[in-house]
């Protein structure tokens, strides 16, 4: 079965205690694998705060995890997370192969480092 | 622009490296919200290429990573004061 590479990041409901947030990564990893899903890697960022209000809630906690799946299983999915009360938002990514070089490079802690020579915030060095 | 003492023509031209070029991405991540807030104003908004000389690939992927990270609530859509 053709199988594709997904990123997958969610928030949720932060008002929750802690053995309920692993027990939702829990339910949607066995989502991904009833769907014939494997799991990769999960990263749970834990509780951040959100740039902006979400269902009146100025917290969130983080969950992003990557997997293999075919592309009818993501349909599925998402359908039942959209149900589920407890998360907020999910963003679902089909990884192409710049991403995914660029995900290898990022397990292997090869990331083209971003540097900077001091940068003002003015808007006004235009360069053209 | 003749009363503009910071204007381009008047030797306040700042390099216009692609620095995503430079720095050899391929890919821009929506989870570098460091690296992504460096691309935005104070209001939140995404700075045009002839102010930050990205390359206009780079700044369609760069477009792309903000917004995906504006709908996970990782950088604001609007604000009055970012930093």
């Amino acid at each position: 079965m053709k199988k594709d590479f997904y990123e997958m990041t969610y928030i949720l409901n932060p008002v929750l205690e802690e053995e309920k947030f692993s027990e939702i990564v829990s339910y949607v990893n066995k989502l991904i694998e009833d769907n014939n899903g494997e799991i990769v890697e999960v990263d749970e960022w834990g509780v951040k705060k959100l740039a902006y209000d979400i269902d009146k809630k100025s917290t969130g906690y983080y969950v992003n995890l990557y997997f293999n799946a075919p592309p009818e299983a993501i349909e599925v999915i998402e359908r039942n997370m959209r149900i589920h009360d407890d998360i907020m938002r999910y963003l679902t990514l089909k990884y192409d192969s710049k991403m995914l070089r660029h995900y290898e490079l990022k397990t292997k802690g090869e990331l083209p480092v971003f540097f900077e020579e001091e940068e003002g915030e003015e808007k006004t060095e235009d360069d053209d | 622009m003749i009363n503009n003492p910071s204007h381009p023509k008047k030797g306040n031209l700042k390099s216009k490296d692609c620095k995503f070029t430079k720095a050899g991405f391929e890919y821009i991540d929506y989870k570098q919200t460091d690296i992504l807030e460096r691309f935005i104003n104070d209001q939140g908004k995404i700075l045009p290429r002839r102010v930050t000389g990205t390359s206009a690939k780079h700044q369609r992927q760069l477009s792309a990573a903000v917004k995906r990270a504006r709908f996970l609530a990782l950088i604001p859509y609007v604000t009055e004061n970012l930093r």
